[in-house]
């Protein structure tokens, strides 16, 4: 059997190979689509964090407008949140992660002339404090530290030379062209004036705040500034427990809190205290609504083209029913219609995969116009492709076999 | 004959109960998924004030004494801007009076207690206006009266609120002349109005866009709220010489561009004259040059602001144009299952044929017949759709709450129905229709 006489059939009868093409298509562009999408949904959901996420009570929504918290009300804060049982280390920040509320936008330049957006947190001793792993460098030196405040005190870093900085790892291996960061300068492009950055220490992973952009190997890009949390409109609290004393804690640091800035805060405005997880739960619950939705539209796209092409094979295989037995009279084996129906499935699936991809892209210049969504990269058509090949061998092959147990007598039959 | 033909798609459906069903569910499937999608999208994006909407529009004059940021941020972040302007423009158009009717608009928050303080809403969202928010923007009043220029001008302590805060603060639902305390000053109840939330809220977009538990609750005089200690709470920039950031929740409108201020402009020629009053009114400002700013003035209408404003969400969209890929799909599908079953029946269709049926009856009988499994899809389709909006209306998004079904839309879905099965009956019917009679009858 030549592949000729599988494309003469096809092009005899042709409506019933198109269709099937089209479906083919039309599947594979939105199964490309679509799985793309929850990709760039899933990246930020398995990024390691780099904190002791077990450990970690989170305050935020602090703000004091009309007249910013003092130096002293926040240090109070720290001292208060220290004395509660089973904290080990407490520190205002500003920053922080699973907290969009406060966003810290810096802008990084590398010796080598790359450009980095990455996301800031600020406070002291947060190496400490969020359970973070240095891997190489040091942390930030009491002396190094200096105050920082939204509406508050805020120094420049206008003197003494660059500000001290700890990066991660995969800002390390982006910034610099050996990944030899330590002791090496990065710029802000943003500010001309700016001294820049010197890198004293790098840690392992550091997942930003800024969670949209946590795609694409940008979950890391994530910086630590030394800079103490001092006289501010805006206050947040990063707090370190035992695991096992948690939810004692969390109950108590809600009382300090309470106690501290309940009466600062203006009408409308509450604190939010709670844990790490609870937190990261939140965040992502959207995340996880569309890949609900996704593995929906997934499973829906995938059952209606299998038993598309069930019902146009099979109903294919019955027209051809005589012929198949001709064939099986003159020699043919079992085998042999078996693979002419899963070669003329696969032929079929091929150019409709082809179209499909071309589709995918098109679909994906579409999405990136109204939506804001990275480009399809090439590397995943071909994942689209060999998912849709298999489904459309896995839909053929019952009415394959159904085909090969077509016993040679047909043939004399109805003649 | 159509009767006929009609009789025979009926027979037909039963003929084949598998491929029926099947045939019927893929319908179902692909025109539920794509009606949830176009109902929540047809929800966020309808005219919040139908009727007012179209004479509404936003004014703004930008003078804020500040260097305009020309900071551009790598990680995407943009500050919003709600095109508020500071209060001494505010009162400046406000008196100049060269619109049909003007008002100022900021949302604040306050707790609201009751006079005798027993009964207390805590953290509210309250308007802050002016006379004429009530006849512009379309609020219907219950009880009492709507307050006047000369009380804006007067400073006078008085509130409008709704139904639903009356009940809840007084025990009653005309509460006129009754008082209410906001921070440390009493405000007399000179009407009551319906609840009122048009949505999106587009007339205080930096508080919320959409919300499914309702709106403001309480409206004011803004020259009042002012003077009880109660502020915006957020500002699209400061003059450079205030110290005081002003955000979260607090801002001066003294100082701050954070008041809104929408006019109503029944004419295109009225349009046209207060455009040109704004450009006027903003070239006068001097001093703005100082700052190395142009004078600009900009007037939107509620369409474009909403544009603007990026009020509908990307992701809503979105799955409109996935669900619409995926009911082409499901369309294909149908389209090559009724292929089959039609030309399975070629026996059937050869001897009609050679009795004499003309090819636009076997033609039409196959139409029919995809029309009716559509149809069927479409009855099917619409317990799906509900399905589908009460799974989104659980999602505890802002606007998900907002998804439902409207009369219009319920329409929609048997139009779309009817239209799905005649598209995807025309293949195969023509394909149907086009057996050679002599040919059939022979090998039958």
């Amino acid at each position: 059997m030549s592949i000729r006489i599988l494309f003469s059939t096809l092009r005899r009868h042709s409506m019933m190979p198109a269709l099937v093409l089209l479906q083919v298509a039309v599947a594979c562009a939105i199964l490309c689509n679509v799985l793309f999408l929850v990709w760039q949904q899933l990246q930020p959901m398995l990024a390691p964090s780099g904190v002791a996420g077990n450990q970690l009570i989170l305050v935020d929504r602090l703000a004091s407008p009309q007249r910013a918290f003092t130096t002293a009300e926040v240090r109070g804060g720290e001292v208060a949140l220290r004395e509660v049982p089973g904290v080990r280390a407490a520190t205002a920040a500003f920053g922080l992660p699973m907290v969009r509320g406060n966003l810290m936008d810096i802008a990084l330049q590398g010796p080598t002339g790359v450009k980095v957006g990455v996301n800031g947190y600020l406070g002291a001793g947060l190496i400490d404090v969020l359970g973070l792993q240095l891997v190489a460098g040091r942390d930030f030196l009491p002396s190094e530290y200096r105050d920082f405040g939204i509406g508050g005190t805020h120094e420049k870093w206008s003197a003494g030379g660059p500000q001290p900085i700890i990066i991660t790892q995969a800002l390390a291996k982006r910034l610099f062209a050996n990944g030899r960061a330590l002791g090496r300068l990065l710029t802000d492009p943003s500010d001309k004036n700016d001294l820049g950055y010197q890198v004293v220490g790098i840690v392992r992973h550091l997942l930003r705040n800024q969670l949209g952009l946590a795609t694409n190997g940008r979950a890391d890009d994530t910086v630590l500034l030394a800079r103490r949390i001092a006289s501010t409109s805006t206050l947040s609290y990063a707090v370190r427990v035992e695991p096992t004393l948690r939810e004692a804690a969390l109950r108590s640091v809600r009382k300090v809190i309470q106690q501290h800035f309940g009466a600062l805060l203006p009408t409308g405005i509450t604190a939010r205290v709670s844990t790490y997880r609870s937190r990261r739960e939140a965040v992502f619950k959207s995340q996880r609504a569309a890949l609900g939705l996704f593995a929906g539209i997934t499973l829906a796209v995938v059952a209606v083209t299998v038993i598309g092409i069930m019902g146009l094979t099979g109903f294919w295989v019955q027209k051809r029913t005589r012929q198949i037995g001709i064939r099986r009279a003159l020699g043919a084996r079992r085998a042999d219609i078996l693979r002419y129906f899963l070669a003329e499935n696969a032929l079929i699936v091929s150019i409709g995969v082809a179209i499909g991809m071309l589709l995918a892209y098109l679909g994906n210049a579409l999405l990136m116009h109204y939506y804001e969504l990275a480009r399809l990269p090439w590397s995943w058509l071909p994942i689209g492709a060999v998912v849709m090949l298999l489904l459309g061998q896995l839909a053929v092959l019952g009415p394959a076999l159904r085909a090969a147990a077509v016993p040679p007598v047909v043939a004399t039959r109805s003649v | 004959m159509f009767r006929y033909n009609l009789e025979l798609a009926f027979r037909g459906l039963r003929g084949f109960p598998k491929s029926t069903v099947l045939v019927v569910l893929t319908v179902a499937l692909g025109l539920s998924a794509c009606m949830t999608t176009l109902a929540l999208l047809h929800v966020l994006s309808a005219d919040p004030l139908p009727g007012r909407s179209e004479h509404l529009y936003l004014a703004w004059v930008d003078t804020v004494l500040a260097k305009p940021t020309n900071y551009q941020s790598l990680n995407g972040v943009t500050q919003a801007n709600y095109r508020r302007i500071k209060l001494a423009d505010a009162q400046a158009l406000l008196s100049a009076h060269r619109a049909v009717r003007q008002a100022v608009v900021a949302n604040m928050a306050a707790d609201e207690i009751s006079a005798d303080g027993k009964h207390a809403q805590r953290a509210q969202l309250i308007l802050a206006t002016s006379a004429d928010f009530v006849p512009m923007f379309g609020v219907a009043l219950r009880y009492g009266r709507n307050w006047t220029a000369a009380e804006d001008a007067a400073h006078a302590p008085v509130v409008l609120i709704d139904t639903e805060l009356a009940q809840k603060l007084f025990g009653t639902v005309n509460a006129v002349g009754r008082r209410v305390r906001l921070r440390n000053t009493l405000f007399q109840v000179v009407g009551v109005i319906a609840p009122y939330a048009p949505q999106p809220h587009f007339y205080g977009l930096d508080s919320f866009i959409f919300s499914s538990d309702g709106g403001e609750n309480l409206y004011l005089p803004y020259t009042a709220a002012l003077d009880a200690g109660l502020s915006p709470r957020s500002a699209d920039g400061c003059d450079a010489s205030y110290k005081t950031v002003s955000r979260l929740g607090w801002s001066d409108p003294a100082h701050c561009a954070s008041l809104g201020f929408w006019v109503q402009l029944d004419t295109p020629q009225q349009v046209a004259v207060y455009r040109s009053y704004l450009t006027h009114y903003v070239e006068q400002h001097k001093a703005l040059s100082g700052f190395g700013k142009p004078a600009t003035s900009q007037l939107f209408s509620v369409a474009q602001w909403l544009k603007l404003q990026h009020v509908v969400p990307d992701s809503v969209r979105l799955n409109a144009g996935l669900a619409g890929a995926f009911l082409l799909l499901c369309m294909l599908n149908v389209a090559g299952l009724l292929a089959a079953r039609f030309l399975h029946r070629s026996g059937e269709t050869g001897i009609r044929r050679a009795l004499g049926a003309p090819r636009r009856a076997v033609f039409q009988q196959y139409l029919l017949e995809a029309a009716a499994i559509s149809m069927l899809g479409g009855v099917l389709a619409l317990p799906l759709t509900l399905l589908g909006l009460w799974i989104l209306r659980r999602q505890g998004s802002d606007f998900s709450g907002l998804a439902r079904l409207d009369p219009l839309m319920f329409g929609g879905l048997f139009v779309m129905a009817l239209l799905v099965g005649v598209l995807v009956g025309l293949l195969p019917a023509w394909r149907a229709s086009a057996v050679e009679p002599a040919l059939q009858v022979k090998s039958a």
